[in-house]
């Protein structure tokens, strides 16, 4: 069993270790040979030795990484249910996103970085999920910002891509240190970093003050990897990044990290209610944003990026309402679909003739069939369409709320439903955009790779049908996930008639959203965007924002310390000290006139001083 | 402690000298001699330093010391130690030593003095690392000077003998401090005993009042801080780095900056235990000013040479936070950082160096695109970069997280700030990356990417970034007995 | 001793006045340098008479010394003074000024 669990994160690395190393010198088809196999494998793996995890979970210590003082950081893995649910959905999705890559990037000549970042993001990402120790978590936290980083600006010859990348690598960096201090705390407090023992322990700080400031902490932290307000900016930028990318790690795992942190250290962040009531606010805030910002969206990509942040947002509603289930839920069904989506949308965008403005597509069902299906299961998904898995994961998180009854949790329900309306919306939108009427632009198609649709057959089969895997007892479930996540408590007890009014509610909201997006997308009308439209089109300007608060600042900050303070101040110093000095050289250099006569009148002065001196002093004495 | 009549450690030291001796005989005939020789030597060292490694015990003391009369008259002793702290930092120098010497391979400009001035260096740095005497050890630390002045004002850049000065009159003026506040703690000792004698040990026990403590203390500490550089007394470095040639430079960073530091922890804080505690949070406060300051300035800089020198500031900014917590993982972490942080600029400055001999200018708006004319070199650039800015997994993280740790458990504050650092350094890392990598293609006159030589440089340095970053554990095994035996002595907060 | 230690001491004197304002005035390089000769002599006249004065015979080492010492000079200043001539056709000190700072 430890082979096996070992395997799942050396496999990844290994791949992508001989693909950046000897990547170049391989021919032609092996690294993608290489990074698809070892990921995989690593997914076999997992299948493996998924038995393991049940109950109380399997633990291994590999080596001791770190240890100075009292301070120990091993390298070591926690393969409990959480994490073995979310291992399988990474590896499973990754897989299946290698293969569609395999096709996507046939033609690109610098195909073996690709592939090599590509896999040591799956490392990264499986590190975090297995990781038993923070500072291990950390290293995949961090491993991922890096991939991503790389990943985003692939195409680095345009600077904007580049750009985004370095965007992202920052912003997230920025939560990364609230959770780099939430780790520093947690060591002072509890003198370890022990996944299980600091949640072990967790209560014994329950009802204070550093309970929810941590909580905090962490929750900044999660926000960065995330998405969420107010870190979000970066996600839709990295929208850069080649398709696979936006599917494997800005759709399906990294941006849930920070949903998978906070499950992971549920039993220490629930202890705070204050902080767990900010959870649901950031996310159900989140979630109505992006939500808004995707009705305005004119690329494919950047829709896709909204809802995914809007998804998300859900997920942390599910967090901060203490259903770990629900989030989980909502995050693999969310992982199926939303990689669905943004894969389909690589084939679109090829069909359109490398065209990512849905302005510029319509009609796009003549072009391919099976690309229509795939894209509309997804759509569906996310619309939240009845019996799909969207509707049944983000139907849970909304009667977890509204189950909760108090005037709060019902706002946020409201807010949640509110979201789900726009989803609706902007999806059928998306679709009347892209399939309805005729074909707008002038580019002609460049019909995708066949392995860029076969992957995407079992993606929509998840994504159609992973309700079942949490089921409700209404619809004749057992509400697996729960089960297996060892969280009864998550699992509602509603009476029949709020069951089937939530459910009426839901339907009801997909369907108004359906209409809608019918009656105004039928046909399709250009609009200068302007007012509200471009509002949304800029994110609610948040880029402009924080470009005029904390980017001017930063640079003018630093041309302060160069300018003024270096050059100015310190350098300025020196020089006076040296012009000083050279003029007192200059003007003693008179002295010196090369006359040796000269010389020696001063050597008989001094001589005379000298003497008359002491002559003085025996005198008076 | 193993005491031999055969001289280990004088041996270690003075080797690099014989072979200066031998460069400069030969190189006149045969100028592709001298680097030969220079390499040579340079691995012999390390070899010797890395036996010394395998055969260490941990128990704390010292593993090997060597005690010779030398200037009776005035209780000056030769005497040299060895203990845990300094043979990693030795082992460290010749190490880093030997990649100046094949970074400077291609050096046609009087090759066997320059070959000599690298070696009489390492032989300055070795001396100022074993020295247990306080006028040997300052006598080592005046040794340092000379060949890089020499190295930086004959072999450098455009602006090369402004920087040499400039670097010289710096280090001169702090070692003249040190020179006065030597000479007045043996008076003191002297009087109060009747022994005149400049041992370590033997000062360690002078009685001193407060105010004299502080005042040697300060004296001391001038010197170091100098050295290491800590804000405000930085300004020599950027200078001698961009205008320095890239041995130099490779040999600053790897070498000369951890002397100071070495200075701080074997001298300035064991001989004045009561004035360094009273200190350390000025010390702290200095560490962390220059830990934004230098990162904000190298935010600013275009030249990529000045930017990774003031991230040189700014990482020893972080070591010397280390210091001011004062236990033993802050400690541990310090002097872990500072080996990284060696092999991470070494690698940068060697890195830049193979840039600059492609695209003739280290300009970031000349810069740009290298990853499409030369992706194996920008591929060791980019990681030398990420460890820069503190990548878990890679060398300078380790180092990072353990001081963070270390001062969190004394002072919180001053760790939150620090981890502020920790984001400081991506920022104006990645836009160093971003201009020379990424973006348009610069077109370089010299498309060709690395030759032998150079995966020669890169791939050691690549793989101890790794290894450091994933398993630096042997390391704070070296570190952990000397280390909390210095702690003990340093006094206690 | 014959004569008295004053006496020789004026002497001495004297002539070391006489030799010193001859460096100060000339501006001859020759006869600088026998004002320098007269200067050196003036010295050595001191150490005889301290060594008959003290019966020492330190006074009259000192002596043999400086005029060995003298006489080497002598031979190097000379040789400059050629080298000088040459230089600028002239051994006039005054033009002698390369060393102005």
């Amino acid at each position: 069993m430890a082979t096996l669990l070992v395997l799942i994160l050396l496999l990844p690395l290994a791949g992508g270790v001989v693909n950046a190393c000897f990547g170049n010198r391989l021919p032609r088809p092996v690294p993608v040979f290489i990074a698809t196999g070892s990921v995989i494998g690593s997914f076999l793996a997992c299948v493996g030795s998924v038995t393991a995890a049940a109950g109380d979970g399997y633990r291994l210590t590999l080596f001791t990484w770190l240890q100075s003082g009292n301070f120990t950081a091993d390298v070591g893995l926690l393969f409990d249910p959480l994490a073995a649910v979310m291992a399988l959905m990474v590896t499973g999705v990754a897989s299946l996103i290698h293969l569609y890559a395999a096709g996507y990037m046939e033609e690109d000549p610098d195909q073996t970085r690709f592939f090599a970042l590509l896999n040591l993001f799956v490392f990264a990402m499986l590190t975090i999920v297995l990781a038993d120790n923070l500072l291990l978590l950390f290293l995949g936290w961090e491993g991922v910002g890096f991939c991503s980083y790389g990943l985003i600006g692939f195409w680095y010859s345009k600077k904007e891509n580049a750009d985004a990348g370095r965007k992202a690598f920052i912003v997230t960096r920025i939560g990364d240190l609230f959770f780099a201090a939430a780790l520093l705390w947690l060591f002072a407090l509890f003198g370890t970093i022990g996944i299980e023992v600091i949640n072990g322990r967790a209560g014994e700080l329950a009802g204070t003050t550093t309970v929810t400031l941590l909580a905090l902490l962490l929750l900044l932290g999660a926000c960065g990897k995330s998405a969420q307000l107010p870190l979000m900016t970066w996600l839709p930028d990295a929208m850069a990044g080649p398709t696979p990318v936006s599917a494997l790690i800005h759709a399906a795992t990294m941006v849930t990290a920070g949903v998978y942190l906070l499950c992971r250290l549920f039993p220490l962040v629930s202890l705070s209610p204050l902080a767990m009531a900010a959870i649901a606010l950031v996310g159900v805030a989140t979630a109505l944003y992006a939500a808004t910002c995707a009705l305005a969206q004119h690329e494919i990509k950047r829709v896709l990026a909204y809802s995914t942040m809007s998804q998300v947002g859900y997920m942390f509603l599910a967090v901060g309402l203490g259903s770990v289930s629900a989030a989980m839920f909502h995050l693999i069904t969310h992982a199926f679909f939303k990689a669905l989506l943004f894969m389909t949308a690589g084939c679109l965008i090829n069909l359109a003739g490398h065209e990512n403005d849905i302005r510029r597509m319509g009609g796009m069902r003549q072009r391919s069939q099976a690309v229509f299906w795939l894209f509309s299961a997804g759509l569906v998904c996310l619309a939240g369409a009845p019996l799909t898995s969207g509707f049944f994961s983000k139907d849970l998180i909304l009667a977890t709320a509204f189950a909760k009854g108090d005037l709060f949790h019902q706002g946020l329900y409201g807010l949640g439903v509110l979201t789900a309306a726009l989803t609706s919306f902007y999806c059928f939108r998306l679709a009347y955009l892209v399939f309805g009427g005729d074909f707008r632009g002038e580019e002609l198609p460049h019909a995708p790779h066949a392995l860029m649709l076969w992957p995407l057959l079992p993606l929509a089969v998840l994504g159609l049908g992973a309700g079942l895997l949490n089921l409700p007892h209404l619809l004749g479930g057992h509400s697996w996930l729960s089960g297996w996540l060892a969280r009864e408590e998550d699992i509602l007890h509603l009476s029949l008639d709020t069951e089937y009014l939530l459910v009426a509610t839901a339907v009801g909201v997909f369907v108004l959203g359906w209409l809608a997006a019918h009656l105004r997308y039928r046909r399709f009308r250009e609009h200068e965007p302007r007012g509200l439209r471009q509002f949304l089109l800029q994110g609610w300007n948040f880029d402009a924002l924080f470009a005029r608060v904390l980017v001017r600042p930063f640079r003018a900050a630093g041309r302060f310390c160069s300018h003024g303070i270096e050059t100015g101040v310190i350098e300025g110093l020196l020089a006076g000290c040296a012009a000083t000095c050279v003029s007192w050289g200059q003007r003693l250099r008179t002295l010196a006139d090369g006359r040796v006569n000269h010389y020696l009148y001063g050597l008989l002065w001094g001589m005379l001083l000298i003497v008359g001196w002491f002559l003085l002093r025996a005198v008076v004495s | 402690m193993l005491a031999t009549d055969f001289s280990i450690l004088s041996l270690l030291l003075w080797l690099p000298v014989a072979g200066a001796l031998v460069c400069l005989v030969t190189g006149s005939r045969a100028p592709s001699v001298p680097r030969w020789i220079a390499l040579v030597t340079a691995v012999l060292v390390l070899v010797g330093a890395l036996l010394l490694m395998l055969v260490h015990d941990r128990s704390g003391g010292w593993m090997l010391l060597e005690d010779r009369t030398w200037i009776e008259a005035f209780g000056i002793r030769y005497t040299l130690g060895l203990d845990g702290i300094s043979l990693l930092l030795i082992v460290l120098t010749a190490f880093m030593q030997v990649m100046a010497v094949l970074v400077s391979w291609r050096q046609d400009k009087a090759p066997q003095v320059f070959f000599a001035l690298l070696l009489v260096l390492e032989t300055a740095v070795i001396g100022v690392l074993l020295a247990l005497d306080l006028i040997l050890f300052y006598l080592f630390w005046e040794l340092m000077l000379i060949p890089m002045f020499f190295l930086i004002g004959i072999w450098g850049y455009e602006r090369r003998f402004y920087a040499a000065v400039k670097f010289f009159l710096f280090t001169l003026v702090g070692s003249l401090c040190l020179l006065l506040a030597v000479i007045g703690l043996y008076l003191l000792h002297g009087a109060q005993t009747g022994v005149y004698t400049f041992a370590l040990e033997a000062l360690k026990q002078t009685e001193l009042s407060a105010g004299q403590e502080l005042l040697f203390f300060l004296c001391f500490m001038a010197a170091f801080a100098v050295k290491v550089p800590l804000f405000p007394f930085h300004s020599w470095l950027p200078d001698a780095h961009a205008e320095g040639p890239p041995a130099g430079s490779v040999d600053l960073a790897g070498l000369l900056l951890k002397t100071g530091v070495y200075g701080m922890i074997r001298f300035a804080f064991p001989l004045f235990p009561a004035a360094a505690q009273k200190f350390l949070p000025v010390l702290a406060v200095l560490a962390l000013v220059g830990l934004f300051y230098a990162a904000w300035v190298a935010f600013s800089q275009l030249d990529i040479k000045r930017i990774v020198a003031y991230s040189s500031i700014s990482h020893l900014g972080f070591v010397i936070l280390g210091l001011a917590a004062w236990n033993q993982i802050a400690v541990e972490g310090s002097l872990l950082l500072m080996v990284n942080h060696a092999i991470t600029t070494g690698g940068m400055f060697a890195a830049i160096a193979m840039i600059q001999l492609r695209t003739g200018t280290r300009d970031l708006n000349q810069l740009g695109g290298l990853w499409k004319s030369q992706p194996n070199l920008a591929a060791f650039f980019l990681l030398f970069s990420m460890a820069s800015l503190g990548l878990p997994g890679l060398a300078n993280f380790a180092g990072e997280i353990l001081i963070l740790i270390g001062v969190f458990s004394v002072k919180p504050l001053w760790a939150l700030f620090a981890v502020g650092g920790i984001l400081m350094s991506a920022v104006y890392t990645l836009r160093m990356v971003q201009g020379t990598l990424w973006g348009a293609s610069c077109e370089p006159f010299d498309r060709r990417d690395l030759d032998a030589r150079e995966w020669g440089i890169l791939i050691p340095l690549a793989l101890l970034v790794v290894l450091l970053g994933c398993y630096p554990q042997p390391l704070l095994d070296v570190l952990r007995e000397p280390v909390s035996a210095l702690l003990l002595t340093g006094g206690q907060p | 001793m014959i004569v008295p230690m004053e006496h020789l001491l004026v002497l001495a004197t004297l002539l070391f006045v006489l030799g010193f304002s001859c460096v100060l005035v000339r501006r001859n390089l020759i006869l600088i340098l026998i004002g320098v000769e007269i200067m050196i002599n003036a010295v050595g006249l001191v150490f005889i008479g301290a060594a008959a004065l003290w019966q020492q015979v330190d006074g009259q080492i000192m002596v043999l010394l400086l005029m060995a010492i003298t006489a080497a000079e002598v031979a190097i200043a000379l040789a400059l003074v050629v080298h000088l001539h040459q230089r600028k056709q002239s051994i006039d000190v005054g033009l002698f000024d390369e060393m102005r700072g």
